[in-house]
């Protein structure tokens, strides 16, 4: 790990405060859901410290100074206000001292209350890249945005990490069974192929030789609940309960379903699939329903529109959010100016996006200002869903899954792909007509694709 | 008294003899029966080194026949100009000092690491008990594990008997004193190529006699059609589809019938029958389904960690039989097994190998190096395929060489651009599988061969091309 030039003179000498970082300009307060590190551990300066949970983003928050933990000021779970002191890091010099037993850390505690990660037990992260998700207000200088996944650090092999990308796996939850723990195709199909169980069978265990893993704090994993006792909603859920309620009573929803032919699409995405791979873009059928519904919400503006009082605010950007299931809850990172962005923009942005969705490496302005959201139950397995609207937005997309069915064409049955597209709408704006024009927009687009487009 | 070992091997060939050091080197006292005069068994003493020791002099030959093509002048003392001959007395003896060199050096290898050579043939008695019998019987015991590294031997086809002087298999080919004016190998695995490819640059008439519709069936049909093409080229005729229905020696030839792919029948003579249609188990005199080793077809059955159904037995190598579809016998896997079992009985803990990942070189000429899925087996996987093939010929290395033959081919799949199979035939393929086989273990993606920087020039270049290939381009064709 490269050295890092002490930035002010007294580092290593003066304790150094570390606050609960301003995460955005609306947020007044963040929970710490998990301290990575406890009090006598050392830490390196980016080093991830601990996890919090704002009103927007989850995060890991990196060390602003090298040096060992001498004092945690909020317990996990705690909500503390921006900019209030969380920790205390001393000057490393002091290590022997801040790690002797009077300083020992707190006994650990059960953290199911309000512990929101609902991840299975993971390694205590590698020193990660700098994050750009976590710009902390204090000495820390501006961090580099970093431009993909972290997957990298953990050990596994250059088609694990693919797979783990394609199917959104955070590949530092799967057991390794590889030389050195390195995780292995196996072990990330196995994990795939629905077990969180993984094989333990005696052949898969590392070698000796292989360092074994560091003991890891005992977390029960919400992953998994436990039938018969009740668990503490994590401020995510919390978030996530309040908005779906409230978004219940305030728009008042409808929903419409229409049938979509993706043959064209189908048939486009082939021949243009290996030239995106090249350009580093995956070409899915979110792409194209993605460049559909933009297109649709610039020929239909009251769809890309909110209510304020008894106004219709129309917006002037078209800012889409895409939902991204996570296993801890689920967050709709936003695609600004989707509008000015070609296919192949807005196929890496999503898969962008979605990769730091899911390694909490967001941003606060990358989920906040969204005028429209896409849903994806189809990937689910679902033929289509019935979403609910997320405010203050007018209306949602559903999609469902892609299949191939029998249908009628010139009188005959034939094969083809196709998917149902579902629009949840807020009928105080949108009339029935409205949204039915909005939707048969899109099933036009998808149906007759331009391939100039793509 | 027995004497008193950790680890009895039985079978010193690359399988035995590994496994052996590798206990050895972990500390328990091990002990090595082997019949023969000489360790390192049939690679050593009949297969792999002295094979390929001919197939080097084959090269050199080539070279030197091509000598007015390198501004190489060959003169007779009169100041004449000389044509190449090979002379077969100084090619054997130099091929039995690269042997002897290298069973001598197994022995320093045994002595260095303390390991015990019983010579004799072993008999499994139960318990951990083997007699060793030569001359007088001597009795040891395993107190940990009986490792059974027994090999293989050159097996013939029903209706054909080998008599060793006419009807030979590779064991008698390699001994061979003169060059053959004719020979019909029967079998286009790697010793039927390999030996036809001999004796073809040292002078005679090959015929080849191929059960299946292409030569080297085991490899991917495109360096299958490729070596056809090229032996062609060479004069060697290869019978494909072809049925060997009736051979018989007689005292300077055989007389043989073939029955061809179109159903006609072609009558064969030559000087010499090769057999090369594979490999049996050898445990002759082993008394294994005396103390309850399971055998399929003969083969010693075993698990992915080379246990048999007896506890304190395993066995490893080309005797074994992991169930279908078929084990490799090659002698870097029964070494890759040796090391595995012994880390195994020694108490470390061990992975299993995976046989997608088994190199396989074959030294004919062109040479072929492999690695991983074929096309069609990677269809058969039920993958979503593509392929990327590029030309040795293009490349500048290839054209100073001469050797301007072959191409790289990667079967990769779609999906998660996974890489399953890499396939050369041309110069150096055996060398260069094993950037493919790394890249297999490492489990990379095409991607990753693409972004490897191939130095220029050599013949990887044309890995790093057929990877571009598969995606899309390569960039020199």
């Amino acid at each position: 790990m490269p050295l890092t030039a002490p930035r002010f003179t007294y580092e290593g000498f003066m304790p150094t405060d570390v606050v609960m970082p301003q995460m955005g300009e609306s947020i007044a307060e963040g929970t710490i859901v998990r301290w990575i590190k406890k009090v006598g551990d050392s830490v390196e300066r980016d080093e991830p410290l601990f996890e919090i949970s704002t009103d927007k983003v989850d995060a890991e928050i990196p060390s602003p100074v090298a040096g060992v933990i001498a004092e945690i000021r909020a317990a996990e779970g705690e909500t503390v206000p921006v900019n209030s002191v969380v920790a205390v890091i001393g000057p490393a010099a002091a290590q022997a001292a801040a790690a002797s037993p009077v300083a020992s850390p707190p006994p650990p505690k059960p953290q199911a209350d309000g512990a929101a990660t609902t991840k299975a037990p993971e390694p205590p992260p590698v020193p990660v890249q700098p994050s750009a998700a976590a710009p902390l207000a204090s000495s820390a200088p501006p961090l580099p945005a970093k431009s993909g996944g972290d997957e990298g650090m953990e050990r596994s092999s250059p088609l694990v990490r693919r797979i783990a990308k394609e199917h959104n796996i955070d590949i530092s939850r799967i057991r390794g069974t590889g030389i050195g723990g390195r995780v292995t195709k196996d072990d990330i199909l196995a994990f795939i192929g629905g077990s969180t169980s993984q094989a333990t069978a005696d052949r898969g265990a590392p070698s000796p030789s292989a360092a074994p893993a560091p003991p890891r704090p005992p977390q029960p994993s919400a992953g998994r609940p436990v039938p018969g006792t009740s668990a503490q909603m994590s401020p995510m859920r919390k978030k996530i309960a309040e908005h779906m309620v409230l978004s219940r009573r305030t728009s008042a929803h409808v929903h419409s379903v229409f049938e979509v032919n993706f043959s064209r699409v189908a048939q486009i995405r082939e021949t243009k699939k290996a030239e995106y791979e090249r350009a580093g873009a995956k070409l899915t059928y979110l792409s194209f329903i993605l460049k559909a519904a933009v297109d649709a919400l610039r020929s239909v503006p009251v769809v890309n529109a909110s209510v304020d009082g008894d106004s219709i605010i129309y917006h002037k950007d078209i800012n889409v959010g895409i939902a991204v299931a996570l296993d801890w809850g689920l967050i709709v990172p936003v695609i600004k100016n989707a509008d000015s962005r070609s296919l192949l923009d807005l196929s890496r942005t999503v898969a962008d996006l979605a990769n730091r969705a899911r390694s909490k490496q967001l941003k606060p302005d990358e989920v906040s200002g969204g005028t429209f959201t896409i849903t994806n139950p189809g990937v689910f397995g679902a033929l289509f869903g019935m979403p609910i609207i997320n405010q203050p937005q007018a209306a949602i997309l559903g999609i469902g899954n892609v299949e191939k069915r029998a249908i009628v064409v010139d009188d005959a049955i034939a094969i083809r792909p196709m998917a149902y597209l579902s629009i949840g709408y807020d009928h105080r704006i949108i009339d029935g007509a409205v949204a039915d024009e909005f939707m048969s927009h899109i099933k036009r687009s998808l149906e007759n694709w331009d391939a100039g487009q793509a | 008294m027995p004497s008193e070992y950790d680890v009895i091997v039985i079978g010193a060939g690359t399988g035995g003899y590994v496994a052996a050091i590798r206990a050895a080197q972990l500390g328990l006292k091990v002990a090595v029966v082997e019949k023969q005069k000489a360790l390192g068994g049939t690679c050593l003493l009949w297969g792999c080194i002295p094979t390929k020791a001919l197939l080097e002099h084959a090269h050199a030959f080539k070279v030197i026949q091509n000598a007015k093509e390198w501004g190489v002048s060959l003169l007779s003392p009169s100041g004449s100009a000389a044509a190449a001959t090979i002379d077969m007395t100084q090619v054997h003896a130099r091929k039995d000092r690269i042997v002897t060199g290298l069973t001598k050096g197994v022995e320093f290898l045994f002595k260095k690491n303390k390991i015990d050579w019983i010579k004799g043939t072993a008999r499994l008695t139960g318990g951990g008990g083997v007699d060793v019998f030569e001359g007088e019987k001597q009795t040891l015991h395993a107190g940990k594990e009986i490792i059974v590294a027994t090999g293989s031997a050159p097996r013939s086809v029903p209706g054909i008997e080998i008599d060793r002087r006419r009807i030979i298999t590779s064991d008698e080919a390699i001994h061979l004193r003169e060059v053959p004016k004719s020979i019909a190998i029967l079998g286009s695995g790697a010793v039927g190529v390999e030996f036809a490819s001999i004796f073809r640059r040292f002078g005679s008439s090959v015929t080849i006699i191929e059960l299946l519709s292409h030569l080297v069936p085991v490899e991917d049909e495109a360096v299958s059609t490729e070596l056809e093409k090229s032996f062609r080229k060479q004069g060697i005729t290869s019978l494909t589809g072809a049925k060997l229905t009736r051979a018989r020696a007689g005292a300077d030839g055989i007389d043989a019938d073939a029955q061809l792919s179109d159903g006609t029948s072609q009558s064969i003579q030559a000087e010499y029958l090769l057999v090369a249609t594979g490999r049996g188990p050898v445990t002759a005199g082993l008394n294994a389904e005396g103390v309850g080793l399971e055998l399929q077809k003969g083969y010693i059955k075993v698990d992915a960690q080379y246990r048999t159904t007896v506890p304190g037995i395993s066995a490893i190598g080309d005797v074994i039989t992991l169930g279908p579809p078929g084990h490799p016998q090659l002698a870097h896997v029964s070494s890759a097994e040796g090391i595995i079992a012994a880390e195994r009985i020694a108490g470390m803990e061990t992975r299993d190998l995976n046989y997608d990942h088994v190199p396989g070189c074959t030294y004919c000429d062109p040479e072929i190096g492999s690695v991983g899925l074929t096309e069609r087996e990677a269809q058969e996987r039920g993958y979503d395929v593509r392929v990327g093939l590029f030309p040795f010929g293009v490349l500048g290395r290839a054209k100073m060489s001469g050797e301007t033959e072959g191409f790289v081919k990667i079967v990769a799949e779609k999906k998660y651009d996974e890489l399953l199979g890499v396939h050369m035939i041309g110069p150096r393929s055996t060398e260069l599988v094993a950037e493919a086989t790394i890249a297999l273990q490492r489990e990379s993606t095409v991607e990753d061969l693409i972004r490897t920087i191939h130095a220029h020039p050599t013949m990887a270049e044309a890995v790093g091309e057929a990877a571009h290939a598969a995606h899309g381009a390569a960039i020199h064709l």
